[in-house]
């Protein structure tokens, strides 16, 4: 695991250095207009003319010390960037990913339980429309259809009224997620205000997302119910709820688990279309705005930091595996 | 001899991409009440399909199409039997499990890889002795509450003794509605006029809607903190599980409760699928194929287990086998199948004295006797594909004493002697 996070960090720096010393100096400097003839000093200032390792190591040093350089987009060291975009990303990751994964699981299981009646065609048809939709065309769709045509749902992160709330001084930002700050400070009024705004998102996402649970889980459930352990618990005379909720969904979780784990680790890379059209100031759009204007510190952590998420998520996934299949466990 | 099980004429066809396999033509038997029954033929000759037709549990894409099978278990339906494939399937649950049980091939794929060996073995007796289970927990609570002064923990197991007496009487409400149901079915069962007919429907559908609990219940177990109670049941269950295991001679049970399938032998495994069947006292056991893929050492002892177990706890046994050797050893009765057909049914020793249908006799031929340098004997040609079987006697294309009319008719039944019947035209009465 550690050595997945040295490699993914090798590879970042390899990245940086392909970049001419004169862009990266813009890491180091914070906020005041360099004059040409500066930069020159301050590329000696900073070493950047040292061999690499020696700079890598330099680098990975001022990470552990939670110095990650000066990102341009933020026009703020890139932590303070990070501690400005993560929330809003992350509020919507929480509230789409246990949506796409029950609406997933909860499709997936009717459409193995009535496998070739009516409802199963019509979650198949959902599950291949889903899947095949482009996130921006649905993305643009929905705003257009819900946003500009019937005005229902609006489009960034929160009303005027909201900021409103959200700077005065009596409100405290405890977390800087919306809805979970609301509920701390007991304001209902900006928690349906922050719902409100993440509806179109999540049902964006939950759309897509969940077409690929669905199919998965459709496929592994019949392929457990035919198994002949669920023949044991017929003949034991158990109906038909046990067999599928105790006998068969078990068993049909476990590639469920795996693809699960990466499309959430994925959903936080991927919200850069989400974000960018429906202008939610999260972390895809910090990176995708960084992208376009090489801001080189704050494109390397985020890269870095998609790779802990990875990292994570994918010890996370070992455990839950653990849990649901005694095969997997240790002792 | 007493009939215990009948299967008359069953059908049962398998919906495949390739086309409709007919795995059942019109297969009759007859188990009695305490024998062996054996039922022989190569593989996919239709002896597994058979017997999970009689017990309802064919998967999809396979279809019962026609037949009966009739059950003589109760003293009141002596006479008359219950045709089961009429019955709803909240009943053929009632029955599963309960009255008649399955051991089944391959202990490893039967058993549930997940769930550990002390919930798939309790979970019989969770599904048909609920009832007892609580009582037990009932007891056992009892006597903690008459230990413990502690008044707070004495409210606490009152409560939980409250809700477990909740269960009890919804239990005690729940079996008379179905009594009743039960027996307004058997009543109109048969009968061909149209009030009748209309009233069995409408049964049919009140026994399959049946809530199993009232709302209390349900709720009570339903509910955080309060559904705790429920750990005292499984409780029970547990060392009802663990007596029963012991019974079996499965060594170290109170270890091998909290196991799961993978981590035991394949023995112990199809111990494991035994007890599960065994768990309710069945009072037919079907065993299918229970010793195949087992080495000969576990075999003979799987089956001194279920002679042992028919000596004591059930009173019959239809034993599924394509091993002549095992047939002769355990068996009382044996009827013999090919491609879905039923082709010769006899007393063991009639059978292997004096065969009668051409088919038996070639597989006793081609059984090894043991000898150096034996050549074994075979029967010419192959299974038939099931999805376009011959014509007439599927056997036609194989047989030695084919006639003409074999190609064309099917061979009835014919009573040989007594208890020796067999389907085939070479002993027609001219």
């Amino acid at each position: 695991m550690i050595l997945v996070l040295v490699g993914v960090s090798l590879i970042v720096f390899a990245i940086m250095m392909l970049i001419p010393e004169g862009q990266r100096v813009a890491i180091y400097v914070t906020g005041e207009k360099i004059r040409n003839e500066q930069i020159d000093s301050l590329i000696v200032k900073y070493g950047l003319r040292d061999p690499a390792p020696v700079q890598y190591f330099r680098w990975i040093k001022n990470i552990f010390k939670g110095d990650f350089g000066h990102s341009i987009t933020a026009s703020a060291p890139v932590i303070e960037g990070f501690k400005m975009y993560f929330p809003v990303t992350l509020e919507l990751v929480l509230y789409s990913t246990p949506l796409i994964i029950l609406v997933g699981i909860w499709l997936g299981t009717i459409g193995a339980v009535h496998k070739d009646k009516p409802i199963d065609h019509f979650t198949r048809i959902f599950a291949i429309v889903g899947y095949s939709l482009p996130t921006f065309w649905l993305g643009l769709m929905l705003m257009m259809f819900f946003y500009g045509l019937l005005g229902i749902f609006p489009p960034g992160t929160i009303s005027i009224v909201g900021k409103d709330i959200l700077y005065n001084p009596e409100y405290h930002q405890y977390t800087r997620i919306l809805t979970i700050d609301a509920i701390l400070n007991g304001n209902w009024r900006m928690f349906w205000d922050a719902i409100y705004h993440l509806t179109l998102p999540t049902i964006n996402l939950v759309l897509l997302s969940s077409a690929l649970i669905m199919r998965l889980m459709r496929s592994s459930m019949i392929d457990a119910l035919g198994q002949d352990y669920i023949r044991t618990a017929m003949a034991k005379g158990a109906d038909k709820k046990t067999i599928y909720n105790t006998h068969a969904r078990r068993n049909a979780l476990i590639p469920v688990i795996t693809i699960s784990g990466l499309m959430f680790a994925g959903l936080m890379g991927g919200m850069v279309i989400t974000e960018t059209i429906f202008a939610r100031k999260g972390i895809g759009l910090w990176m995708a705005r960084a992208a376009t204007q090489l801001d080189v510190a704050a494109i390397m952590f985020n890269v870095l930091f998609l790779g802990v998420v990875f990292v994570v998520i994918n010890l996370i996934v070992d455990l839950i595996y653990a849990w649901v299949d005694p095969r997997i466990r240790l002792t | 001899m007493e009939k215990l099980v009948e299967a008359e004429e069953l059908r049962t066809n398998f919906y495949t991409f390739e086309g409709v396999v007919k795995a059942l033509n019109g297969v009759s038997l007859v188990v009695n009440n305490g024998e062996t029954y054996g039922l022989v033929g190569e593989s996919g000759c239709g002896k597994s399909v058979s017997v999970r037709s009689m017990m309802r549990i064919v998967q999809a894409p396979g279809k019962i199409e026609e037949g009966k099978v009739v059950l003589f278990f109760n003293e009141k339906d002596r006479n008359k039997g219950i045709d089961i494939l009429k019955r709803s399937e909240a009943y053929m649950q009632s029955i599963r499990g309960n009255d008649i049980s399955m051991i089944f091939q391959e202990a490893g794929t039967a058993l549930n890889p997940v769930l550990s060996i002390g919930f798939q073995v309790g979970e019989s007796f969770l599904l048909h002795r609920r009832g007892e289970m609580i009582k037990l927990a009932v007891k056992t609570l009892d006597k903690k509450i008459d230990e413990n002064s502690n008044s707070l923990f004495r409210m606490w197991r009152k409560f939980h003794k409250r809700l477990l007496q909740n269960e009890t009487d919804d239990l005690e409400r729940y079996k008379t509605e179905i009594v009743k149901i039960d027996s307004d079915l058997y009543r109109t069962e048969g009968k061909t006029d149209s009030k009748s007919l209309e009233k069995h429907k409408r049964l049919l559908v009140n026994r399959e809607r049946l809530n199993k609990q009232g709302l209390k219940v349900r709720l009570q177990l339903k509910t955080p903190i309060i559904r705790r109670y429920v750990r005292r049941i499984n409780a029970a269950v547990r060392e009802k599980v663990i007596e029963l295991l012991t019974d079996l001679g499965v060594p170290n049970p109170g270890n091998i409760v909290d196991r799961y399938p993978h981590e035991l032998s394949g023995g112990m495994q199809q111990r494991i699928v035994i007890s599960i069947a065994l768990a309710c006292n069945p009072t037919l056991l079907i065993a299918d194929e229970p010793t195949s893929n087992l080495d000969v050492t576990i075999q003979a002892q799987i089956l001194d287990l279920i002679r042992q177990l028919k000596k004591t706890q059930i009173s019959s046994v239809l034993f599924i086998t394509h091993d002549l050797g095992v047939v002769a050893e355990i068996c009382d009765r044996v009827t013999v199948m090919y491609a879905g057909d039923t082709c010769e049914t006899a007393s063991v020793k009639d059978l292997f004295k004096e065969p009668m249908h051409p088919y038996t006799k070639g597989l006793l031929k081609s059984v090894p006797k043991g000898e150096i340098g034996e050549k074994l004997q075979t029967i010419p040609g192959t299974v038939p594909n099931l999805i376009t079987p011959p014509s007439g006697c599927r056997f036609h294309p194989r047989c030695p004493d084919v006639m003409e009319i074999c190609k064309s008719q099917k061979p009835e039944m014919l009573m040989m002697k007594d208890g020796h019947s067999v389907a085939c035209h070479l002993y027609r009465k001219k």
